[in-house]
């Protein structure tokens, strides 16, 4: 059987959503900001599946299960960020987020 | 140190330094090769943990589904793929940020029983049994998120909308 430390793998995630919250805070381009939230959003993704490695009760599952749902909706978030930042591109000729401050597409 | 905790380390070292090279490097597209990476490591991770049906979801959707959709999003979007960002500054405010909840989160992680505990490993059998049982209405509801991202994106994007 496997044995891995939980507190490296807490430790882990935590960096990966600091990386996260950094890349969300500084960058401009459309296309970084959604890399960054997907850097943020494995984090979480993680945290499930260890918390469900390490802990809870024997063959209770939730935490892989809300993960598969969870990776589902992280690329229907990547798709529909496309999306804008393809709308953006034709009514702006940028995908500069700090271009786009009022709403309109 | 047993095998595992190298093979942690190493896995969690990459993902930290590709995440990082992500976000600090001038190329988009040196930027969408290394988060590719990244997502190729996670799915390490996720063998390691041996939660195997997710490692493999990973790579099929991130690694594969994800990462050439920001490429199209590069392609698409600028006249020559290889042409530089802007530089954008660090900024003290947003690093002291991501800093001071790393170092928080860090300490409520260290807080856990050093040392190793052992990993559960799932049946995929059960895991599919899960999903569809006691957390089918989850999948509905994701699948009904999925077709109006569909819907909505066809709308952000179709022709002609802003005239």
């Amino acid at each position: 059987m496997t044995s891995l430390p939980p507190a490296g793998f807490l430790g882990l995630t935590a960096t990966l959503l600091g990386i996260g919250l950094f890349g969300i805070l500084t960058r401009r381009n459309f296309i970084l900001l959604l890399i960054s939230v997907e850097i943020a959003m494995n984090a979480a993704i993680l945290n499930f599946v260890y918390f469900a490695a390490f802990g809870g009760t024997p063959g209770a599952l939730s935490g892989q299960s809300i993960a598969v749902v969870l990776v589902g909706l992280a690329a229907t978030e990547v798709a529909v960020g496309l999306a804008i930042v393809l709308a953006l591109n034709r009514s702006r000729g940028s995908i500069n987020v700090a271009e786009a401050a009022d709403l309109r597409l | 140190m047993s095998p595992e905790d190298a093979a942690f380390l190493g896995l969690a070292g990459v993902a930290v330094a590709t995440a990082l090279l992500a976000l600090l490097v001038r190329e988009l597209v040196h930027t969408i090769l290394w988060v590719s990476i990244f997502f190729v490591d996670l799915a390490g991770l996720y063998f390691l943990v041996e939660a195997t049906f997710l490692g493999v979801l990973q790579l099929g959707v991130y690694a594969g589904a994800v990462t050439i959709l920001l490429f199209f999003g590069v392609m698409v979007t600028r006249k020559r793929i290889f042409s530089r960002e802007a530089a954008t500054g660090i900024g003290p405010y947003p690093l002291a940020l991501s800093l001071v909840a790393i170092a928080l989160m860090t300490t409520v992680a260290t807080a856990l029983p050093g040392g190793d505990a052992p990993v559960r490993a799932y049946d995929p059998k059960l895991l599919s049994a899960d999903l569809f049982g006691p957390h089918g209405a989850w999948l509905i509801l994701l699948g009904l998120a999925m077709m109006s991202a569909l819907a909505g994106s066809i709308y952000l994007v179709r022709e002609g909308r802003e005239e």
